[in-house]
């Protein structure tokens, strides 16, 4: 415990420098922008910033990538409150309540009550995440390649059977993810495979291509394609940010309600917030002392419906660092590209990452309580600012975003054949939105097929080819075990009505 | 009907990189070493795992449609023209980098994109796609130190 504490201590000495500071409030700002903006998520910016880590330190980038990654988890909120167009599937419960709120003139408490909430969450999961990261790291010491490999399977099982509305189309995702990740050099024999005598895919197939086509060019094409006639949804006023006595009083256990579900959501492989911020917001309504408030009564707008989800969606990010850090298991798109900014730096996150790159990972965590600081700042006096953003005609915003994603995916090596790649991934990208398949298990598989492959390899290495030793091995078998239990979480989920969508 | 056939080429697309990814085992070395399993193993697997989804997929597509799939852009007219002004501001950009240049090909999509989307203010989408682009230009080639091909041509 103690020993947590001065680790901890040194990360704040490494979070506070100036530099980090700056940096983390670019990624804040950035984040909560992002947020805000419909079209764009934190996977596709992280994506297109990846190119920043060939020349800042790795502390500041990942200290700005996280700030990316949980100021769009803020910014969200605004949207749904104000436009009833929730941003990303994790503030779909929020949007319920809040704009239901903001129809009644109350917008501006929704916000209020949002932002705190987030900072409560996002502050307590922190803790959270200081005193459990390294009780899980010290145990995936215990790991070794049979239980990495079964780790994995078990990340890929979730995130395409539980993103997404059918678990055939997730597989299918998680499949072209895979076969793509098999291009370029096999990493335990130095093979060559697939690469068509191309030399340039030796190295594989740059996964930063791969996320801006499907995210930024594929968004781009199906709006302009499907959305592009349809008139801007009507903004609700902005009232000012107070909330009552009585609004506190109904916030404060929703937010804590709210913590205590998202963040072991979000820390198992489970993938997504939708399941955590639609729990929260089905407790909400059942302990409310005011049911008539909810919309789903008639009423006018119930705000422990947004104090709840908006605190476990925040509880449930954070809670996703949890494997990400100390397994290197990503559970979301952006927690994989997160990996692939790790791996440039020749990083692995893992139990080890805890020993080898101590400063930079406590540093990381001392700047999320920094980053909640400066979020919540961001957020509550500056709403107004934040809500102008959504006033942007949509066809300036992807001339933008497309702008922005070519010159990041030229800028990788000066390849107008790269913007080609680019172009028909992102027309695939497209096709996957209009058929419904989730884009996440595309990413997950790309980055974490390469690194099962050679877990797998190594275990069978071990074993001198004994494929039982991922049965004998009690770590190992539970996990497959649980892989193949997840496979009916959806049938199950399904029968209660909970429709999963995917969070990017 | 329509959707019917876009789904059964998109199951068909699936089993055909199967196929394409299952050719490629046979160019793989055989060594399997203490493991067991040699470079091609992961590849069989996956082509295999390819293989059995787009069976499943082309099976739904053909008894009744994708399951558990709600078209929500059944009654929406998409929007072809749109389309082609987007993807025509992509490729002209890949297409005009090596000559034009960053700024003024990077506008070109500026523009023909915002056309895409509706926006008839040509002049002003020029405007705002070289402002924007300038500063971006700066901060990635000196601060960031990502290298970018030249702001202009010589010749500009």
């Amino acid at each position: 415990m103690t020993e947590t504490f001065g680790l901890l201590l040194s990360g704040f000495a490494t979070a506070l420098q100036p530099i980090n500071l700056m940096w983390a409030f670019i990624g804040c700002a950035l984040g909560t922008a992002i947020g805000v903006l419909p079209g764009i998520g934190p996977a596709l910016t992280v994506a297109m910033l990846l190119p920043v880590t060939a020349k800042i330190d790795p502390a500041s980038a990942l200290i700005m990538f996280c700030g990316v990654y949980y100021g769009a988890m803020f910014g969200g909120s605004t949207t749904s409150i104000l436009m009833n167009t929730p941003g990303e599937s994790a503030s779909i419960m929020t949007a319920l309540e809040g704009n239901c709120m903001a129809r009644n003139g109350r917008a501006g408490s929704a916000l209020a009550t949002a932002a705190i909430g987030s900072f409560v969450a996002g502050t307590l999961a922190t803790i959270l995440l200081t005193f459990v990261a390294p009780f899980v790291a010290d145990f995936g010491l215990k790991f070794g390649p049979a239980e990495f490999f079964a780790l994995m399977v078990l990340a890929f099982v979730t995130v395409s059977s539980v993103l997404g509305a059918s678990m055939l189309r997730g597989m299918v995702s998680l499949a072209l993810g895979l076969a793509l990740g098999l291009v370029g050099q096999d990493k335990i024999e130095g093979v060559a495979r697939y690469t068509a005598g191309v030399p340039e895919l030796v190295d594989g197939i740059e996964f930063v291509l791969v996320a801006v086509g499907l995210f930024a060019v594929g968004e781009a094409l199906y709006s302009v394609l499907y959305d592009s006639k349809t008139a801007p949804p009507t903004q609700n006023k902005l009232s000012s940010m107070q909330m009552t006595r009585d609004d506190w009083k109904r916030s404060w256990p929703a937010w804590l309600r709210g913590t205590a579900i998202g963040f072991p959501f979000g820390s198992m492989p489970a993938g997504g917030a939708e399941i955590p911020t639609f729990l929260s917001y089905s407790t909400e309504r059942k302990l409310s002392q005011s049911k008539a408030d909810f919309s789903s009564a008639g009423g006018k707008g119930a705000i422990e419906g947004v104090a709840g989800p908006e605190a476990a969606n925040n509880a449930c990010a954070t809670g996703a660092l949890v494997p990400l850090l100390t397994l290197g298991i990503p559970t979301s798109a952006t927690a994989a590209i997160l990996i692939g900014a790790f791996q440039n730096y020749n990083l692995q996150p893992g139990p080890l990452l805890f020993q080898t790159s101590g400063d930079l990972v406590w540093g990381l965590i001392a700047s999320l309580y920094v980053g909640n600081v400066m979020l919540l700042v961001l957020n509550l006096p500056m709403a107004g600012i934040w809500a102008k953003l959504l006033n942007l005609p949509k066809a300036q915003l992807y001339a933008g975003i497309l702008v922005f994603a070519s010159i990041g995916v030229y800028g990788m090596r000066q390849s107008a054949l790269d913007l080609l790649f680019m172009y028909m991934i992102g027309v695939i990208g497209v096709i996957m939105r209009r058929f419904d398949f989730p884009v996440a298990p595309v990413i997950i598989g790309m980055i974490l097929g390469p690194m099962s492959e050679v877990h797998l390899r190594r275990a069978l290495s071990i074993s001198q080819g004994d494929w039982s030793a991922f049965l004998t091995q009690p770590i190992a078998a539970t996990l497959l075990i649980l892989s193949a239990l997840v496979l009916f979480v959806p049938m199950f989920l399904r029968r209660r009505g909970i429709r999963l969508g995917e969070d990017d | 009907m329509t959707t019917k056939i876009w789904q059964v080429s998109i199951s068909c697309f699936i089993l055909a990189l199967a196929l394409v990814f299952g050719l490629g085992v046979s160019g793989l070395p055989t060594d399997a070493g203490y493991a067991g399993i040699s470079s091609r193993f992961v590849p069989i697997l996956i082509t295999v795992f390819l293989a059995v989804v787009g069976a499943l997929l082309l099976w739904q597509s053909l008894t009744g449609g994708f399951r558990h799939f709600f078209d929500d852009t059944a009654n929406v007219r998409a929007d072809l023209r749109g389309v082609i002004w987007v993807s025509a501001g992509i490729l002209l950009m890949a297409l005009l980098i090596s000559y034009i240049g960053f700024v003024l090909s990077a506008a070109v999509l500026f523009v023909c994109t915002a056309r895409g989307f509706g926006s008839r203010a040509l002049l002003r989408d020029l405007a705002i796609g070289v402002a924007l682009v300038l500063p971006v230009y700066w901060l990635f080639g000196q601060v960031l130190a990502v290298s970018l091909p030249k702001l202009f041509n010589q010749w500009l």
